[in-house]
């Protein structure tokens, strides 16, 4: 078997989306489209292949079902190669293999960032505090490589974290442990929580607190019980002593809010936390909620309002994009 | 590997057996191609340890750190000792043009890594979760051997938490769509895998539901 030249007519077929096959095609001469559904906006594409370009590489490539129908529009010459053929010929030719490489992560990271996207709403674990859990983990199992391994990272990249100086600590239990008893072995480091807190000096330890109560009231959000986060993160607020967790606090009260299906209330919530801090992080999202609101009060012409607003600030890679792209195709059905 | 000892000298580390050699939520900036030793793959999931894979010499690992300062989404530990070339997105060029046999291996991960993503995006966009849930199965039994096909029972070596995790969904709302199914008699449930009665009803549910959608 060798690179077989074909040629096809205008208006006939090269591989229909399904088909799975191990050959990858070069245009020599005409014109070919690839047509198929994008999976995000749901509208058909039609893209052109030019004369020079390969395609049907990466369904080649892992035996997938090919994604797009080749239709021919002009009669063309076109190469076929089986997968090894296809391999041959661009391993002596890196120039081919890095441009298909920046194709190939360029699309990687668009459908990255889709699902992310997609993801957005579901609870996911914060970085911070799942590197700390790490360590906690391999310090419970006696792991204590492991364990300062995870710490210290940690350290690292939050050096003033919420658990920056739990980490410090842990580290010192471990490396003692380590070196009084040896990996494997002497008391799991994180049962000995208790003691090791005695000596905190008192200002990291309310600093802590509230961050431990704010994560405790965001806890209870992703289980659900709205009105008991609600108080907590009112009882934050109403303690007042740490601006960082009195934004989030008023952000979260908000989300409870919504959940709790009190859309007025969280209008006049979300739309304090606008005039209080304009630059909040979470700014778009509170205006995302705004306008989620309106709509579920039935007032879609506001809802369209804030939705075209959020449009304004946002850009396509942010994961709420989507969302927003999909609430006001909503709204302008029910208008 | 090709001209493996010059390259090692400028881009090779070396991990100790049990050297951690990135943990999971860690901004990832570089990525691995293993020369020796093996490399297990693995998820922390509460008290327990998950193991993902186990990768030998010629597999690269910690690739999505190409992509940007996204957390690690595995920690990779070093089962024996391991040597293993570093590449990040400065450097990887320059290395990939003198291995175009590299270049192929990580042209063709990255073909995987765009299919994996685009399945999971399709079950993701189901508005449905119950279609979620069947949709992750058919997504596994898409893994599988064809000589499976014209088999309608299926097993799954598979957990619940796992699927929440591919139909982006907490493990309690997961629990429950399996529940439900469970009792429709669809699914049976066991601590080490879950059977689907009828994989060919979900690839219909999942299909209608599509359809309903568009």
């Amino acid at each position: 078997m060798s690179p077989k030249a074909i040629q096809y007519r205008a208006n006939s077929i090269i591989f229909f989306k399904g088909d799975i096959s191990d050959k990858v095609y070069i245009l020599n001469s005409g014109k070919v489209s690839l047509n198929y559904i994008d999976i995000e906006t749901g509208q058909e594409v039609h893209d052109l292949i030019k004369t020079g370009e390969f395609f049907g590489v990466k369904s080649a490539f892992g035996r997938y079902p090919r994604e797009e129908t080749a239709v021919v529009l002009q009669d063309s010459a076109v190469i076929a190669f089986s997968v090894p053929e296809f391999e041959q010929l661009i391993s002596k030719n890196t120039r081919i293999i890095m441009k298909m490489l920046k194709v190939f992560s360029n699309q990687l990271r668009r459908i990255h960032n889709q699902v992310q996207n997609l993801l957005y709403t579901e609870e996911q674990v914060n970085p911070e505090t799942g590197l700390f859990k790490i360590g906690e983990y391999y310090l419970t199992n006696k792991r204590y490589h492991q364990a300062l391994y995870a710490y210290r990272r940690y350290l690292v990249y939050y050096p003033s974290g919420v658990h920056s100086s739990e980490a410090t600590k842990k580290i010192e239990t471990a490396e003692e442990y380590l070196q009084k008893y040896g990996q494997g072995k002497g008391p799991a480091g994180v049962s000995q929580k208790s003691t090791a807190f005695v000596e905190k000096p008192q200002k990291t330890k309310e600093l802590s607190n509230v961050a431990q109560q704010y994560y405790n009231a965001v806890s209870l959000i992703s289980q659900q019980k709205y009105e008991n986060a609600y108080s907590e993160f009112k009882k934050i607020i109403d303690q007042g002593n740490d601006e960082e967790y009195l934004a989030k606090s008023r952000y979260e009260m908000g989300r409870c809010l919504f959940f709790m299906k009190k859309y007025e209330d969280c209008i006049n919530t979300f739309s304090g936390l606008i005039q209080k801090y304009p630059t909040h992080p979470d700014l778009k999202d509170a205006l995302f909620f705004v306008g989620k609101c309106y709509q579920s009060l039935g007032d879609q012409v506001k809802a369209e309002g804030f939705y075209n607003k959020i449009m304004t600030m946002i850009s396509e890679d942010e994961p709420l994009y989507r969302k927003v792209k999909k609430a006001l195709r909503s709204v302008k059905e029910n208008v | 590997m090709n001209g493996g000892n010059s390259m090692f000298t400028r881009f090779g580390v070396t991990f100790q057996k049990g050297d951690i050699i990135f943990c999971e939520y860690e901004p990832g900036d570089n990525f691995y191609l293993i020369q020796s030793g093996r490399v297990q793959i693995l998820k922390i999931m509460g008290d327990i340890e998950k193991t993902i894979d186990i990768l030998q010499p010629g597999e690269i690992f910690g690739e999505m750190a190409i992509l940007e300062e996204a957390p690690r989404s595995a920690t990779a530990v070093a089962l024996d000792q391991v040597k293993a070339l570093e590449f990040n997105r400065e450097n990887f060029e320059i290395l990939m043009q003198g291995n175009p046999q590299i270049a192929l291996k990580l042209l063709k991960l990255f073909t995987k890594r765009i299919y994996d993503q685009k399945r999971r995006f399709m079950i993701l966009t189901l508005d449905d979760i119950e279609a979620r849930v069947a949709d992750v199965f058919l997504m596994l039994a898409e893994k599988t051997s064809s000589d499976m096909e014209g088999i309608d029972k299926r097993e799954f070596a598979t957990t619940i938490d796992d699927i929440a995790h591919w139909a982006g969904m907490s493990p309690a709302k997961c629990r429950e769509v399996l529940n439900h199914f469970l009792v429709q008699r669809r699914v049976e449930i066991f601590p080490d895998k879950i059977v689907v009665k009828n994989i060919n009803d979900f690839a219909r549910f999942v299909s209608s539901k599509r359809k309903y959608q568009e």
